[in-house]
Parts: structure tokens; C-alpha cells; sequence
């Protein structure tokens, strides 16, 4: 074989260019296009990706920086602040409060996005199942979806009211149904939490019930034909054709409802401030409560760094995830 | 009008999909493409109508080179294999934006469309939206669209090939009597022989690598291909191609199928043009209809013995699907008549009919080889 | 006489599964009917405490009908008028920012739709995505004080009007992309082939044809906008006030006005519901970031 031989066939493999593409392929230049000028795309990205730039990654690059530095507000502005290496990180990853509120997150992620898209696929399907009439189902799906219309501050006042020990309409209530005999303190230390997870859940289970909903309305209903002729009950129907046919949607719902829960601090302000004690602290509130309300900027930039990253490596995933299947519907 | 002048033009993304295409189209013909699917046929439409631009040649309307003019002032209309009709519009407004994109006064508007949907009979689906009429009135509304224009060139992308098989004869027979389409040059791209052959009065048959492998009126293509691959895309059924070699005997040649048992002597012609070259290996290109029972063909045949494999009878000609000496071979017989499988026949081969193509090259041996891969 | 056997018995078994599902049904139906107490009873609580008097919000034993109506609540809460200025606030920051996400959402979307490669690929796009999922923790405090620095300051409309660009903008693109990515490519190549310049080819085909998609996530956006509650409790308060921090401060002296705030709750929540209602199924796709049609 001739060294120029030998070559062509190397670039075939690397290149998958077979050597015998005419002259003119290898030797154009990218053609311009008629219709179009090559620039417009770039120009309408553009703009909206210099803002993007300018509102989140430059603040993040600059907590970054912080996070390096003993910065509080005495000396933000004068610039005095001193490089401490990694110590802020040092000081976040040791402090019981980080761990205990970490713990606080595993529990919060678990109940309030994983059962609510739990709660959301068996209500979507028993309202898909159970009831016959679209107006039925249209009136339901609408009364489900209210508490999802709402702002975090009235979702969070209205159940601290609710939830109020003393005189709150959530104990007369159970006292009255004889389900409690003596009010539930619901804002003591380990109990506080548990409000705020209520209260989410009665928020935002909506959202993956809608979804799951619509992705069943969409099946296409020859295939629980097909079922129905080969006699396949309604468990084999359900585990063998629904659950696999939804696994998609479901999955969206869930990716949408744990990226939420990452951001979720909102309901903590308004119902706990994060007590008592500490004991309903999510990391993003102490990131706020350290950065804003205490002027530890350093401190809270290193707060702000870990859950950024952490939360970098699951919406990596997801987004791979949400790649594949907006590729399998031809829409990505 | 004008004429339609292509010449080198080259087109390829991630490998080459048009490569050094020319040829020039007239004012007033019917020019067909015909290919397999995927070959380029619609690159090349994209490529004049302006909605690609060329990585190299030239593209002409008349005098005016247009190759680097955005298809807006290219005056060119084309139909779209989807009919691309806008959705939204109705069927009168979708007719007439060629007019309205030209600022035509109102009443100009109305007679022209009126005028055009009455030739095309959709008259009574003006106030309609595309998706309340039909798929053979949806593809006279983007017929409609591009006649109504007035352009140079019309550009007809796989315009009946979505339709049932009525309404794709009826709208067959209007393109042949289309006043519009038979004044400007007409490029119109196809995958089906029969529409190439029924309509076109050129036709360019495109072969991989984007080259317009044939082009030749119907009759000429089908009597005298080229190549293996011109033979074999047009046809029904398609032609046997059975893999030989030439033999000489006796000063006259031979064509012996490999491993197989087939022989067929060429005729004096056939061997004078060949010249020679006992032992090539090559292609028998041999149509169905010049295969039938003994019976039923008589004069200068060869004769073969043969098997019935599968007979179909359809209306108007029966397929006899046979073995002979180990090779596959399909002709035809009268439809009324009637084969068992395993039967044995006598074949008769009018080898005066013969195409012989070169095993390695696919280009026949008996034209003029004007055409060099 | 087995084969009869056989089909006696297989109609007992179908018997006691069709019983047991009945069974199942029911313990459906009533997890669907507490279910909707679940949700129903906060909001049925919410609006009759709207119609009490403060004192009764606050009687030791709350009642679960007001003793006595009091619909002046929903006047009364409009006595303060910062309450009215409140709403007006949020409705001009939810605007301003849906108006400004919606057009620079649109060009980029479109370019996403059309030109995936000169646009930066769908890498591209996916990292416009991301940042509507990423935690905001990171950026509010630099914004903090980058927006301290400018003429307007923190507490200014444009601060939140360009802040909930974070969330909303990433959301518009995306979508916007999703929609334009419905309207086939050719039906615009068909109108260049009419004569129409690009421009005209897209206000006369593209945009009508994408245009319940637009005001969709037009909605979404100002609904997002208009419940936003971390970025505004942190950066605005005493210029501009945005009625979700003016809800939490409801009080007279120490004591909650339970009434007046769930009334001015009840007359906040009224667009985001209305819209919803009208717009259930679009909001679906754009709930689901386009992945499920509705």
C-alpha cells in the first residue's frame, strides 16, 4: 500500500469522507446562503443570550470570586477584602447547621417532589379512569389546579393561619372529627418543616397531575383496544401499557417539580423564617439569611457555589434525559 | 420565458448530493426528473427555485443569471411535495398571495384566481380552508398558487404522488393538457416511471451521486438505456438482469449466465458491437414483455426451457415468474391464460431486444457511450 | 364435562376480579373525594374568612361560617392605598417583563426553530433552558448590589422588570422555539416562492400561524411574574411594592388582620385563575416545557 493510499483510507475511517468524493466537495466553501444573511441568527441569539449572560453568569462568576475572599458589607465596596482560599468552604461544609439543613432538603426533596408527582400520576389516572363526563373531569381539573395559581406569600400565610396551634382552622377541624384529641403544635422544632411540606405539596401536586393527565388523554386509544380484545385486566393494562406509555411524561414532571424543589425557599420566609431553631432550614434560605440579612458575603457565596454545583451536576442529567426524549417526539 | 440553463452545478452538505449537474431545459417543455427516492431530485428543485445556494456552477433563466438571487426575484413557482399550503389563509387567499406579493390591483386579483380555479375546478372551494378540502383539491390550490403567478419556470415537486390512484390519473391527464405549463419551461420531478413517461417530453433520469444518468425522450430511454441503472428504474415489471459471461463459439458469441445453466446466442448486431471481448463479464438486461410462452412468440427467438415459479394475472397481461437453468426470469403472457406453479413451459426470447451492460461499470455495451460515469 | 368445569371456573375468577376492582374503585373514588377536600378546604377557609369580622378571625374557636357577612372586607382593603398601588405595581412589573421576555423570547426561539445550526446548535438552546432551573441564590446578591449602584436602584420596577428576565426569558425562548418548530419551514420557502420578502413572509405566515402559542406563553410568563415572591421581598419595599409582599404584613399592631388579608388574596388570585381557565390547554405544553401537548 502507498503512503498517499494508506493515507485516503485513514481519513476515510477518521473522516468518513470516502476517497472518492469528487474534487469539488472536499475544495467548496461553505456556500452563502440567498435568503437569510448568515448573520441574522447570530444577532437574534444574541441578545437574548447577552442578557442571560449579563443576569447569571456574571453574578455567578462574581460569587464565585467571593466565595475565594473574606468579603463582608464593612468592605465590599473599599475592596479590602482578603483571599482566604478555600476557608469559606471550609467553614460551610463543617457547620452542623449546613448538615442539619442538607438533611431538611433530602426530606423535602423526597416528599415534596417525589410524592407529589406520586400523587399527581394516581390522581391524573383516576380522573382519567373513573370519570366518564369531560365536563366532570374539565370541573375537577380546575378546582385541582387553584392552589397552583397562587403566589408562595398567600400559599404561605394561608397556611400559617390554618395551621395556627391555638385557634387554627386545620386542628378545630380534625379536633371536631375526632381524628386529634389535643392541638397538633404545628410550628415546634421537627414539626415546622413537616407545615412547610404540607403546604407544597397542597401547592404544587398539581403540576405533575396536569401533566400526567394530558399525557394520558393523548394515548392513543387502539392500543386499550387491542388490550380489551386480548381480555387483559386492568392491573395488566395499567402496569403493561399506561405506566410504560406515561414513563416519559412522568419523568418531565418529576424533572420540573425537583429542579423547583432545588429553588424552593420561598414558603420557609414567609411560614417559618426557618424555625424555630433552625430546625426548617433549607441551604438557599441560609444562603439569603447569611448574604442579605447578615452581611457574611463571603460565606454566603460559598453557600451559594455548593448548591450551585450540586444543582449543575442534576440539571446536567435531566436535561440529557429531556435531550432524548424531546428527541424520540421529533421535537429537539 | 425563457429557457432553464444549468451548468457544473454542485450541491452537498455532509457529502455530495448534486454533483456537476447540467442541463438545459427549453421554453415550452416538459422536462421530467426521474429517481429513486432520496437521490436529490427535490435538492435540485430547491437549487433553481433559490431556496438553496449552490456550492458551485451556474443557474440560468434566459440571459439572466439568477444563482445568487434569493428566490423572491427569480420568478420561479413551485409546489411542494407537502402542497405547503398556509393554513390559515383560504383556498382564494391562498391563491392569490403570488398576486397580492406583486401589489396586483383587487380586481385583477379576483379575475385571475377565478380564472385559474375554474381550470383547475376547485371554482367552488374558494372560501374554504386547506384543511376542509380534499388531498386532490389541495394539490390543485397549490397548483393554483403557482399557476396563477405568471413565472418563467414552474417547478412541480412530486406534485400527484399522495393521491389515490383516480385522482392521480385525473390530474395526470390535465397536466398534459395545461395550457400555462405547456408555454414555460416545466421541470417536474417524480418517482414514478410511468408519470415520467406519460408526461414528460424529455426525461432526465437522476442516479446516485446526483447526476442526471440518461436524458431522452421516453422512448428513447426505455428502447436504449445506458446504463443498468436506467433500465431497471423504468419498467413494470422490472427488467431481468442476470449476470453473464460472454462465450465465442464458432465466430458468433454467447452470453452464458454465471452459475447457471442459461444460454443465449446474440445475434450478428449485438456481436459486431461488442466486438469481440469473449470472456467479459457482464450484465443481460431482458424486459418481461420480450419473454413469453413459445407459443405466443414467433420469428427470430431462442427458445428456452423453463418452470413456473408464481403467475399472476392482472387486467390487461398475466406475470410469469419462471426458472430456467438455475436463473430467475419474468415475462409475460396473455392474462386469460393460465400457469400452475412447477408447470413446465417453453420460453420463448426475442433476443434482438437484448440489453447488454458491462458488469463493472453498469453502462450498456451496445450505445454510443456519449455518457461516462 | 372438564371443559365445563373449566369455564365455570374461569367465570368465577373473572367474577372475583371484576368484584375486587369494584372495590378498588371505590377506594379511588374516595382518595379523589379527599383529595379535593385536601385542596378545596384551605381556599373554602380562605374565602369566608374574607367575609368575617376581624374579631371573629380571631376567636378562640374559629367558626366555619361566618356569624356575620362582611363584605365590605373587599372595600376595606382598599382603605390603605398602598394595597391598590400594590396591584398596580405587580401588574406593571408582570407586564413589562412578559412584554420584554416575550420579544427577545420570539427572535431567539425563532432563530433556535429555524437556524439550529448558526444559532449554536441545540446545545445552545439547552442551555438557555437551563438557567430557568438553576437556583437563584447565586445571583441575588450580586444583583443586589449591582442594582444599588444604578440611578434607579433596588427598589424600582425595571430592577424586577429585568431580574424575572431570569426565570422568564429561558421559559419564552424555549417554548417559543417549541411553537415555531410547528410551523413547517416550507410554508415560508412557499412564500418567498410568491414573492414575498423575508420580513413579509413571516408577519403574513409564520406569525399568525404561532400566535395562540405566543399569547400562551405570554400568560405563563406574566403568571410567573405576577406570584413572584423571593426576588421582590429582597429588593423592593417602600418606592414599589408588589401586592405578594404586601400580603404577609397585614397587621394591626400585633394582632393579623386574617379577613383583610384573604380578601385581598382572593381578589389577587382572580387573573392567574381567569387565564387558566382560558387557556388550560395551551398552558399544559408550556407547563411541561413543550414535551406534552395538551
Amino acid at each position: 500500500m502507498t503512503p498517499e493510499r494508506k493515507e485516503a483510507v485513514v481519513s476515510e475511517i477518521v473522516r468518513g469522507t470516502p476517497s472518492t468524493y469528487p474534487a469539488w466537495f472536499s475544495a467548496r466553501k461553505r456556500s452563502k446562503p440567498l435568503i437569510v444573511s448568515r448573520r441574522v441568527p447570530i444577532l437574534l441569539v444574541g441578545l437574548p443570550v447577552l442578557v442571560l449572560l449579563a443576569i447569571v453568569i456574571y453574578p455567578t462568576i462574581w460569587m464565585f470570586y467571593h466565595s475565594l475572599r473574606d468579603t463582608n458589607i464593612n468592605h465590599l465596596f473599599s475592596g479590602e477584602h482578603a483571599s482566604v482560599g478555600l476557608e469559606n468552604y471550609r467553614t460551610v461544609l463543617s457547620s452542623e447547621r449546613f448538615h442539619d439543613s442538607l438533611w431538611h432538603l433530602a426530606l423535602y426533596l423526597f416528599f415534596g417532589a417525589c410524592l407529589q408527582v406520586l400523587l399527581g400520576t394516581l390522581l391524573a389516572l383516576i380522573i382519567y379512569e373513573y370519570l366518564k363526563s369531560n365536563l366532570a373531569r374539565a370541573l375537577i381539573l380546575i378546582l385541582l389546579v387553584l392552589p397552583m395559581m397562587l403566589p408562595p406569600s398567600i400559599v404561605g400565610t394561608l397556611w400559617r393561619f390554618l395551621l395556627t396551634p391555638s385557634n387554627g382552622a386545620i386542628n378545630q377541624a380534625l379536633l371536631d372529627l375526632g381524628i386529634i384529641s389535643s392541638h397538633i403544635e404545628w410550628f415546634n422544632a421537627g414539626v415546622s418543616l413537616w407545615s412547610i411540606i404540607i403546604a407544597d405539596v397542597w401547592n404544587w401536586t398539581a403540576l405533575p397531575l396536569l401533566i400526567v393527565y394530558s399525557g394520558r388523554v393523548s394515548l392513543p386509544p387502539a392500543v386499550y383496544e387491542a388490550a380489551r380484545v386480548d381480555g387483559a385486566g386492568q392491573w395488566k393494562v395499567l402496569r403493561r401499557i399506561t405506566l410504560p406509555m406515561l414513563k416519559e411524561v412522568i419523568a418531565i414532571a418529576f424533572i420540573l417539580r425537583f429542579t423547583d424543589a432545588f429553588k424552593f425557599v420561598d414558603l420557609v420566609y414567609v411560614m417559618t423564617s426557618g424555625g424555630p431553631a433552625q430546625s426548617s432550614e433549607l441551604p438557599t434560605y441560609i444562603a439569603f439569611q447569611r448574604g442579605i440579612r447578615e452581611f457574611a458575603i463571603g460565606e454566603a457565596a460559598a453557600y451559594a457555589i455548593i448548591i450551585f454545583a450540586i444543582s449543575a451536576i442534576i440539571v446536567t442529567l435531566f436535561l440529557k434525559y429531556m435531550k432524548r426524549v424531546m428527541k424520540a417526539q421529533g421535537l429537539a | 420565458m425563457a429557457n432553464i440553463t444549468i451548468e457544473g452545478l454542485c450541491k452537498g452538505w455532509d457529502f455530495p448530493v448534486i454533483d456537476d449537474l447540467s442541463v438545459e431545459i427549453e421554453e415550452g417543455e416538459f422536462f421530467v426528473v426521474v429517481g429513486p427516492s432520496g437521490i436529490g431530485k427535490t435538492t435540485l428543485l430547491r437549487l433553481i427555485a433559490g431556496l438553496e445556494s449552490a456550492d458551485r456552477g451556474r443557474i440560468l433563466l434566459g440571459e439572466r443569471e439568477v444563482t445568487h438571487l434569493p428566490p423572491y426575484r427569480r420568478r420561479v413557482a413551485m409546489t411542494f411535495e407537502s402542497y405547503a399550503l398556509y393554513p390559515h389563509l383560504t383556498v382564494f387567499e391562498n391563491i392569490s398571495s403570488p398576486l397580492r406579493a406583486r401589489k396586483k390591483d383587487r380586481a385583477t386579483i379576483e379575475r385571475r384566481v377565478k380564472a385559474v380555479a375554474q381550470l383547475l375546478r376547485i371554482d367552488h372551494l374558494l372560501d374554504r380552508k386547506p384543511g376542509q378540502v380534499s388531498g386532490g383539491q389541495k394539490q390543485r390550490t397549490a397548483l393554483g398558487r403557482t399557476l396563477v403567478a405568471d413565472p418563467e419556470v414552474f417547478l412541480l415537486d412530486e406534485p400527484i404522488s399522495h393521491l389515490d390512484a383516480k385522482i392521480r390519473q385525473d390530474l395526470r391527464m390535465q397536466f398534459h393538457t395545461l395550457e400555462e405549463l405547456r408555454r414555460v419551461a416545466t421541470l417536474y420531478v417524480t418517482h414514478d416511471y410511468a408519470e415520467a413517461l406519460s408526461l414528460g417530453d424529455r426525461i432526465g433520469v437522476m442516479g446516485n451521486g446526483g447526476k442526471l444518468v440518461q436524458i431522452g425522450s421516453a422512448r428513447e430511454l426505455f428502447e436504449r438505456p445506458k446504463a443498468l441503472f436506467v433500465a431497471e428504474h423504468l419498467g413494470q415489471p422490472t427488467i431481468n438482469a442476470i449476470p453473464s459471461i460472454l462465450q465465442e463459439e464458432n465466430g458468433s458469441l454467447f452470453a452464458c449466465a454465471e452459475n447457471a445453466a442459461l444460454r443465449l446466442a446474440l445475434s450478428p448486431q449485438q456481436s459486431q458491437r461488442l466486438n469481440g471481448g469473449a470472456k467479459r463479464r457482464i450484465v443481460l438486461g431482458l424486459r418481461p414483455q420480450h419473454v413469453r410462452p413459445a407459443d405466443e412468440l414467433r420469428g427470430r427467438d431462442s427458445e428456452i426451457d423453463a418452470q413456473i415459479d408464481i403467475f399472476e394475472a392482472l387486467g390487461s397481461n398475466g406475470i410469469i415468474i419462471t426458472k430456467a437453468g438455475g436463473v430467475t426470469i419474468t415475462g409475460l403472457t396473455h392474462p386469460e391464460r393460465h400457469f400452475e406453479p412447477g408447470q413446465d413451459l417453453r420460453l420463448a426470447i426475442d433476443t434482438e431486444a437484448l440489453h447488454i451492460f458491462d458488469a463493472e461499470t453498469g453502462l450498456s455495451l451496445l450505445e454510443e457511450p456519449r455518457w461516462q460515469g | 364435562m372438564a371443559a365445563t368445569a373449566d369455564i365455570a371456573q374461569a367465570n368465577t375468577q373473572a367474577a372475583q376480579t371484576a368484584e375486587r376492582w369494584r372495590a378498588v374503585r371505590y377506594l379511588f373514588l374516595i382518595f379523589l373525594g379527599f383529595w379535593l377536600l385536601f385542596t378545596l378546604f384551605p381556599l373554602y377557609f380562605m374565602a369566608i374568612t374574607a367575609f368575617k369580622s376581624a374579631a371573629e378571625t380571631n376567636l378562640t374557636q374559629p367558626t366555619f361560617w361566618p356569624q356575620e357577612w362582611f363584605p365590605e372586607n373587599f372595600v376595606g382593603v382598599f382603605a390603605e392605598p398602598t394595597n391598590f398601588s400594590a396591584l398596580v405595581d405587580s401588574f406593571i412589573i408582570a407586564t413589562g417583563n412578559t412584554l420584554l421576555s416575550l420579544l427577545l423570547g420570539s427572535l431567539a426561539g425563532y432563530a433556535f426553530a429555524r437556524f439550529p445550526r448558526q444559532a449554536g446548535g441545540e446545545n445552545m438552546a439547552f442551555w438557555m433552558l437551563s438557567n430557568r432551573m438553576f437556583p437563584p441564590v447565586a445571583i441575588l446578591v450580586p444583583m443586589f448590589f449591582l442594582f444599588d449602584n444604578t440611578p434607579w436602584g433596588t427598589d424600582s420596577h425595571i430592577s424586577l422588570i429585568i431580574l424575572y428576565l431570569v426565570f422568564n426569558l429561558p421559559l419564552a425562548t424555549w417554548l417559543m422555539m417549541v411553537f415555531f418548530r410547528d410551523v413547517p419551514h416550507e410554508l415560508e420557502e412557499a412564500a418567498y416562492l410568491d414573492g414575498w420578502k423575508p420580513l413579509r413572509a413571516f408577519v403574513k405566515v409564520t406569525l399568525p400561524l404561532v400566535l395562540p402559542g405566543m399569547i400562551s406563553v405570554a400568560m405563563l410568563c406574566w403568571i410567573f411574574a405576577w406570584n413572584e415572591y423571593l426576588f421582590a421581598n429582597l429588593f423592593v419595599g417602600s418606592d414599589v411594592r408588589t401586592y405578594t409582599i404586601v400580603i404577609p404584613t397585614f397587621t394591626h399592631g400585633s394582632q393579623t388582620l386574617w379577613n383583610l388579608q384573604m380578601a385581598f388574596s382572593l381578589i389577587a388570585m382572580i387573573p392567574p385563575v381567569v387565564l387558566f381557565i382560558v387557556l388550560r390547554r395551551y398552558m399544559v405544553r408550556g407547563l411541561s416545557l413543550g414535551v406534552v401537548k395538551g
